[in-house]
């Protein structure tokens, strides 16, 4: 230890220590002049004396120098300063390299830390790897379960060693004191055994137990998180005990949770946990209600295919007993079709990670092809400077340098190359997280928000190490494999270095260009063909909100809804305004079992179909074609019962009929012929409301006026105003409407449509921009290529021009060339791209892997790109002046 | 010029040992004083190039074994001093024993000779 400590000391003190070890040199020699004169030498004897015994002093110095510091690291200074001094000679060239680089190592880290956060990164529990998520398949809903059936699988002690239960992470409102100012935060509802299953402590205070979660509205309590104790508490123990108004219940603190837990989901941040016994969901313990993601612990005796089984067969009587008898067969067997899946758990829960997880595989492999295209593309910049620097490595050889020394000096230059690359890379992919987490929905969470995590900066730096070895240790190697003699007496005219290598390296590089270019011609293929999806309605400008109300709102919500909708129809410029529930591509949905009298569909049982209410001017404002009438103002409650049905509805229930909107339904199935009738005055076209790829089915609007709606619908405003103008004049109205009223949702339904498809548009945007580097970075090579091509071949050239070629004939030459490289990629690319897109089939939409006009348009594009790259060095070629040229010669 | 032939070069390793035997018993020296003590101490018998004493210094002082302070030679010169550490003594303990080891097995090779 003292050793490295005074090693440093020297490092940074040689002049210093260079001063004192002349003094004490100097002291020496002069003792000992007087040493010997005292002996009776002459001063010029004593003198020469001393330096005789002394020794070399120089040579003593330089060796005590040596030993000082840390001689490797000086050296490998030196090699560094070196090869500064040469990078700074071809700006050029350092330039193109670091920046390909940079590209490739930014786009790996950029898209490796959303990939590591959302699917490998450990939650930071005790035995990760022990985990399993257990997911339900089949029937409805997306995995969750209910409460007796996660109580049911929490009891099977001879599996697991404890599961927990979590209702996900919600943002509601918060306010740290009764009456404090409202704010945000992240809530999650546990079970009581959260913290112990997965080996939480607590800073302060304690953490829910099983006896805080027994009965529904029992023990209103709350675990705070670290940061948010930190945070909005000061980290003021004195927190204990106080109350906490959480989503407008008053809570009790009994704990903080410790520092870097923040829940069981990647892409949120849990800032106070709640025993689920405090939801307000209602049947808490029905087993109809699906609201649970377990996550649980498996015993480490127990293999995962007895859990599997032990599941399967716990799901299927649980199943029997609740859908046994009751309920229509169909119904009955798409319930008892659904299983319980075993899941990754390490990595938490993540809703995300199901919609996200496979496009940002696809990703990962695009970048790394992209990186792999810039390595390439260094490396074959390198061996055309390995070969113009071939007189100077063959003076060095010849001036006694080993070749090991030229092979540490070149790839001391790569790693420079590399470590500038990869730091302007982090730069670079800090960016990019950004841009990509915009195009996530705000309900997706924002898992990106984090900081820098060490395995990401690990990942990265594996990677620049692996690059520069991989397009350093070649061109190195090749370009100090000279014979000094030869070198020395080369005329300068063989600069094109190893033209095969290089020519071998740009046939890769267009391979591997005609991968990402052909990805990014099929979802770019793929996005346009969704957005070309009717969906049945014209105005996708039209701006889409909901009111949020506070819980314990007294009365109704439909006098200040109309209020504000009432105002917003006065203001000039405003079109039309109309509401809805379910709004357009806003999640929610409702349907109803009805009966049409005559249907034969409904002759023995009644149906099940989607259900919206709506306002009056509702298919006006969303521009949706309408046979019949909307609703107005005189459907009113006491007025008779009147319906809006869609196309599919009558494909399905009045098929062929001439007057369908003559017809009645009615909501009252008890009986064939059904009860209290209901009019349907119009038909309007099949509307997908729930997403693009969403199947069209038959669905029942009614007005808000006749049927009770007990959560505020969406708004819709049809408008000239910029949404900023809108939501001016809402914010100004919202105070008047009531206390604690909030607007949520705000947005186009264009925007709502567009967060309903972000996979497709960030893979074609992203692919897009990848396949556009690697077009770059192939016309780079190809242009590198070509022109030292013609530069080597130009006394030919000229003979050709001399011996009567024309320019034509010239140009074709070298177009001939390029296009011949081309070729060669596309003969190795296009099998490669079609394994690619047959891996990435599933996330295409209304297309085939073997899209004609994503391979077509990729053949075309690098035809036009490989003759746009040799363009210049052809046009060069062309103007030789034959004489000039054979003179050269 | 005859005795100049019957010096001996310093064997690998050994000037360390001598550098630390010295410092041990005759307490701090500057970088001259411990050249003349190692000159006597072997009876003018050595040929030490003085000037590769201090890489040797260096090298003692970077393994913990010797450490160094400027100070005030006897003339009333600033110098630098050497002085034994803890760390030296225990050394120069290890090291004499391998040596006499060394020492032992040589003699007993060297009478071998002389018995044939």
């Amino acid at each position: 230890m003292p050793d490295i400590w005074m090693r440093i000391r020297e490092l940074f003190r040689g002049a210093r220590l260079d001063g004192e070890l002349d003094e004490e040199v100097g002291l020496h020699l002069q003792m000992m002049e007087e040493e010997f004169r005292r002996r009776g030498m002459s001063e010029t004897e004593a003198m020469a004396a001393a330096r005789r015994e002394f020794g070399g002093v120089a040579h003593s110095k330089e060796a005590y120098r040596d030993q000082r510091g840390f001689p490797w690291l000086e050296s490998f200074g030196k090699d560094v300063r070196y090869a500064l001094r040469g990078l700074r000679r071809s700006p050029g060239f350092a330039a193109a390299a670091v920046v390909s680089l940079a590209l490739g190592i930014g786009a790996n880290t950029a898209i490796f830390s959303l990939f590591h956060t959302l699917m490998l990164r450990m939650l930071p529990v005790a035995h990760p790897e022990q985990l399993v998520a257990i997911h339900r398949t089949g029937g409805w809903g997306r995995g969750v379960i209910s409460l007796p059936l996660y109580r049911q699988i929490a009891g099977r002690a001879d599996l697991f060693n404890g599961v927990i239960a979590t209702n996900g992470v919600a943002k509601v409102r918060f306010s740290p004191r009764r009456g404090g100012r409202e704010e945000f935060a992240q809530q999650e509802f546990v079970s009581g055994n959260y913290f112990q299953v997965l080996g939480i402590q607590p800073v302060i205070g304690r953490l829910f137990t099983g006896e805080d979660n027994r009965v529904p509205g029992g023990r209103p309590l709350a675990v705070l998180s670290y940061d948010l104790w930190q945070n909005q508490f000061g980290a003021d123990p004195a927190v204990l005990g106080s109350t906490v108004v959480v989503d407008e219940q008053t809570l009790t603190v009994i704990g903080v949770a410790a520092p870097g837990f923040q829940g069981v989901a990647p892409e949120r941040h849990t800032d106070v946990w709640v025993p689920l016994m405090m939801t307000h969901f209602g049947q808490v313990m029905s087993p109809n209600m699906w609201w649970l993601m377990p996550l649980a612990r498996v015993r480490p005796d127990v293999p995962i295919q007895r859990v599997r089984a032990a599941l399967d067969v716990l799901m299927q009587q649980h199943l029997r007993t609740i859908y046994g008898e009751r309920y229509d067969s169909a119904m009955r067997k798409k319930a008892l079709d659904q299983r319980l899946e075993i899941r990754e758990g390490s990595v938490g829960l993540s809703m995300l990670r199901e919609h996200f997880g496979k496009p940002l595989g696809v990703l990962l492999a695009l970048v790394a092809l992209v990186l792999l295209a810039a390595c390439i593309n260094v490396a074959n910049l390198l061996l055309a400077r390995g070969a113009a620097r071939q007189k100077e490595i063959a003076m060095r050889l010849s001036l006694g340098a080993t070749r090991a020394r030229l092979v540490r000096l070149a790839l001391t230059e790569t790693l420079l190359i590399a470590a500038a690359g990869s730091a302007a890379g982090i730069g670079l992919a800090a960016w990019g997280v950004r841009a990509i987490s915009g195009f996530l929905p705000e309900v997706a969470g924002n898992p990106f928000s984090s900081a820098p995590d060490l395995a990401v900066l690990a990942f990265t730096i594996a990677i620049s190490a692996a690059s520069a070895l991989l397009f350093g240790l070649g061109p190195a190697l090749r370009s100090t494999a000279i014979n000094p003699a030869l070198g020395l007496r080369s005329s300068g005219l063989d600069r094109s270095g190893s033209p095969v290598l290089r020519r071998v390296l740009v046939v890769a590089q267009v391979a591997f260009s005609v991968v990402l270019v052909a990805l990014a011609g099929l979802f770019g293929h793929s996005l346009l063909a969704l957005r070309s999806v009717d969906l049945g309605f014209r105005n996708q400008s039209v701006i889409a909100f909901n009111l949020d109300f506070p819980r314990l709102w007294k009365g109704d919500f439909h006098r200040p809804q109309e209020q504000l909708m009432k105002t917003l129809a006065e203001t000039p410029g405003i079109y039309s305004v109309s509401c809805a529930f379910p709004g357009l591509f806003g999640g929610g949905s409702s349907d109803s079992t009805i009966r049409v009298p005559g249907s034969q569909r409904t002759a023995t049982e009644p149906a099940d179909v989607d259900q919206t209410y709506v306002s009056p001017r509702y298919f006006e404002t969303v521009g949706a074609g309408l046979r019949g009438r909307e609703f107005d103002r005189n459907d009113t409650a006491a007025s008779p019962k009147v319906a809006v049905v869609n196309e599919a509805f009558v494909r399905e229930f009045l098929r062929g009929e001439a007057h369908p909107e003559a017809r009645w339904l009615s909501f009252d199935d008890s009986k064939p012929e059904g009860g209290e009738r209901t009019s349907i005055v119009g038909v309007v076209r099949d509307i997908r409301q729930d997403g693009i790829q969403q199947k069209i089915a038959p669905r029942v609007y009614v007005p808000l006026t006749q049927k009770a709606l007990d959560l505020p619908p969406d708004i819709l405003v049809r408008t000239a105003l910029s949404p900023a103008a809108v939501r001016a004049v809402v914010l100004r109205e919202l105070p008047k409407l009531g206390a604690g009223i909030a607007v949520t949702q705000w947005g186009t339904v264009r925007q709502r449509i567009d967060d309903s498809i972000f996979e497709t548009r960030l893979l074609a945007t992203l692919g897009g921009f990848f396949g556009v580097l690697a077009l770059l970075l192939a016309a780079v090579g190809l242009y590198g290529v070509m022109s030292y091509g013609m530069a080597k071949r130009a006394g030919e050239i000229g003979i050709r021009m001399a011996l009567g070629a024309r320019r034509a004939d010239v140009v074709g030459m070298v177009l001939g060339d390029a296009l011949l490289l081309v070729a060669g990629g596309l003969i190795l690319g296009f099998p490669l791209a079609w394994a690619a897109a047959r891996a990435v089939h599933s996330l295409l939409f209304g297309i085939d892997a073997v899209d004609p006009l994503a391979f077509g348009g990729t053949g075309a594009v690098l035809i036009a790109v490989a003759l746009g790259a040799a363009f210049l060095p052809a046009h060069r070629a062309a103007s030789i002046d034959p004489m000039r040229a054979l003179r050269h010669e | 010029m005859s005795t100049r032939e019957a010096k001996t070069d310093i064997l690998q390793g050994t000037l360390d040992l001598m550098v630390l035997r010295t410092l041990a018993t005759m307490g701090a020296q500057h970088g001259f004083g411990l050249a003349q003590r190692i000159q006597q101490i072997s009876g003018g018998a050595l040929d030490l190039n003085q000037g590769t004493l201090y890489p040797a210094l260096l090298r003692l002082e970077h393994r913990g074994w010797i450490r160094s302070r400027w100070g005030v030679s006897d003339n009333n010169r600033r110098a630098k001093f050497y002085e034994i550490t803890a760390a030296g003594r225990r050394q120069v303990e290890k090291e004499s024993e391998g040596w006499a080891r060394t020492v032992a097995i040589m003699d007993r090779f060297e009478r071998l000779t002389e018995t044939e």
